[in-house]
């Protein structure tokens, strides 16, 4: 790598980081993980940068390195993320857990009454628990806020892909959420704790 | 395009399209007049759209480790 090439990697890079780690963090289980899956990326970005089209979207580059070293890691281990049962019903999961479990004539506002019980950290835990294939869909929406097409950008799949992975992920996340708040004790099986 | 009346169904089918604004503007104002008409979709609309709103809220932006980035670059000065 010439000189100036390193240059504009550590430019880019550092313009980079900081969402980037916030994206290892929700594919990661602690922050350990989250770090070297960064470094990964990082290491695999500096030796493919010969492959980076210049005035393309970086960050969306990096991405699709980190999730590509993301799923070597999950194939390598296969420690998380249990199969779903595609037909399993879950519309509107944490909607009727949160009125069985008596949330709704407690509050306005039943969403926020449950999530304010959860820590950010646990949130994230819920989404690293997910699937690979809607991690990083999932992720991507909520920490980036990121459009279809920039979802599409990163994992190289069509909008309509993107559309039910989101769809399909996002109820994956309410059940998560759900037994999450259940394993810490912050919803009983009936009654709002 | 006239919008045309939407039952429950219709409406829920269409409620994460309406949630991540992907749905034109005849399926937006059906979803809407539905909405506004139906207490339970309503209900169940706004649910669904503050969990998402919690949830990017308590996500947000995250403290990158002190010496994150001179570890990285001490990792690819070794490369």
């Amino acid at each position: 790598m010439t000189p100036a090439d390193r240059s504009t990697f550590d430019r880019l890079f550092a313009e980079v980081l900081s969402p980037a780690y916030g994206l290892a963090l929700s594919l990661s289980k602690n922050a350990t993980e989250a770090e070297d899956l960064v470094q990964e990326a990082a290491l695999a970005a500096f030796k493919g940068f010969g492959t980076f089209q210049p005035g393309t979207n970086f960050k969306a580059w990096f991405y699709r390195i980190l999730t590509h070293c993301h799923y070597y890691r999950y194939r390598r281990t296969k420690s998380r993320g249990e199969a779903v049962p595609l037909d399993e019903d879950l519309d509107l999961y944490l909607y009727r857990r949160t009125a069985e479990a008596g949330f709704h004539s407690q509050s306005e506002d039943p969403a926020a009454v449950l999530l304010d019980k959860l820590t950010s950290e646990q949130i994230r835990s819920a989404v690293a628990s997910l699937p690979p294939e809607f991690q990083v869909a999932v992720a991507l929406f909520f920490l980036e806020e990121a459009s279809y097409e920039e979802i599409a950008e990163v994992l190289e799949i069509p909008l309509g892909t993107v559309r039910s992975r989101l769809h399909r992920g996002r109820k994956l996340l309410q059940k998560a959420l759900w037994q999450v708040a259940q394993e810490y004790g912050l919803v009983g099986e009936g009654v709002a704790t | 395009m006239k919008p045309s009346r939407l039952s429950c169904e219709e409406t829920f089918l269409r409620l994460d399209d309406y949630l991540d604004r992907r749905l034109d503007e005849t399926e937006r104002t059906e979803v809407e007049l539905h909405l506004a008409t139906c207490e339970v979709c309503a209900r169940e609309y706004q649910f669904e759209s503050r969990v998402i709103a919690e949830v990017k809220s308590k996500l947000g932006r995250v403290d990158v480790p002190a010496g994150l980035a001179e570890r990285v670059a001490k990792r690819l000065a070794g490369a």
